[in-house]
């Protein structure tokens, strides 16, 4: 690539205003040589102030009123949801512990053994599991519930 | 000096210290951070998504995203920056869901240099006074692909450094560079073209 043709390159850069020191200076010697790349200069940098002082567009009436309304729906809508993470996580906790609780009384009242079935539910692990699957569901029972209630209240409200 | 007249004015920013009160949860801050970015921000969406209501919903949008990200943004770079690539991240979003382009590609411009200095461009004298009609040019910039949009508003309308247009695009320095020259030489081929 000639010289020229590099200067030339550097035209578009030269009029946003974008070349360092020694590029500046480079094109500032060829300029003092070169009408057609001082002319061309010239019009790129006639673009460059053009962009900048384009027709601006009209910015909807209401718009920060509506930016901020929204923002307080979703920050809302966040606490909401952290409100119901932790109330699901403190009813785990608490259906956890019910469950320890129930457990020593049984095994306290049965002596150790609770047949039904054939299975002794008294028994550590059989207790946690029948527990566990009992606890998953009613939450997922209140998650449905809260869901519905919070999609009926956006709704509603 | 030739190129003197290049130098730009700095983009205004809010305050640090209302940037950090914001940073630490204290909402009442985006109560002055919000209005300074009004038009700058419906602005730049605008000229990326071309359409006023989606400009409107992306402008609430990246409002909605800053304040989840709030706690997590770096104040050793600029809020402007960051608040902008946010922003622009929306738009390419939806301008793929739109369109199912990648906004890297490139446009049907491919003239190598030596091909460009051998085309007579405009007189110069003409184009000035065509240029006076802004109108003209805004319309040959939305016809540009949505990558010169961007460099051209953050450039010239935001007036932006490159180094910080860089930050916000997530590209490097001599990408914003090349990306700077194509879109100047495209809009002018596109402003020659309506005009002939």
């Amino acid at each position: 690539m000639s010289d020229h043709e590099a200067i030339h390159n550097m035209l578009p850069l030269a009029a946003a205003g974008a070349l360092g020191r020694a590029e500046i200076s480079r094109v500032e010697r060829h300029l003092a040589a070169c009408s057609g790349c001082r002319r061309e200069l010239e019009v790129l940098r006639l673009y460059s102030r053009g962009l900048g002082e384009l027709p601006q567009p009209a910015v909807p009436a209401g718009l920060l009123q509506r930016t901020r309304a929204r923002l307080i729906q979703e920050r809302a809508t966040a606490a909401d949801h952290r409100r119901q993470g932790l109330v699901l996580g403190l009813l785990t906790v608490f259906s956890w512990s019910i469950g320890g609780v129930f457990w020593l009384l049984v095994r306290a009242v049965t002596g150790g053994v609770w047949e039904v079935l054939g299975t002794n539910l008294a028994d550590a692990a059989t207790w946690s599991l029948v527990s566990a699957l009992l606890m998953w569901t009613t939450a997922g029972a209140a998650a449905v519930m809260l869901g519905k209630r919070g999609e009926f209240m956006r709704r509603v409200l | 000096m030739i190129l003197a007249a290049t130098v730009h004015a700095e983009s205004i920013s809010p305050a640090d210290d209302v940037i950090e009160r914001f940073r630490r949860g204290d909402m009442d801050a985006l109560d002055v951070i919000l209005p300074q970015y009004r038009v700058r921000l419906y602005r730049f969406l605008l000229r990326m998504v071309q359409e006023p209501a989606v400009a409107e919903d992306l402008f609430q949008q990246t409002w909605v995203r800053v304040i989840e990200k709030i706690s997590s943004y770096n104040a050793r770079y600029r809020f402007d920056s960051w608040l902008f690539s946010i922003a622009r991240n929306l738009a390419i979003d939806h301008l793929r869901r739109k369109r199912g382009v990648s906004m890297n590609a490139r446009d049907d411009w491919g003239d190598t240099p030596a091909e460009r200095i051998a085309v007579s461009g405009p007189d110069p004298l003409e184009e000035v006074l065509d240029l006076e009609r802004g109108s003209i040019l805004a319309a040959a910039l939305a016809e540009l692909p949505a990558i010169h949009r961007e460099v051209l508003t953050l450039r010239f309308e935001e007036e932006m450094k490159l180094e910080q247009i860089a930050e916000v695009a997530g590209v490097p320095l001599s990408t914003v560079k090349s990306r700077l020259r194509r879109a100047l030489e495209s809009l002018r081929s596109r402003v020659a073209a309506q005009l002939l």
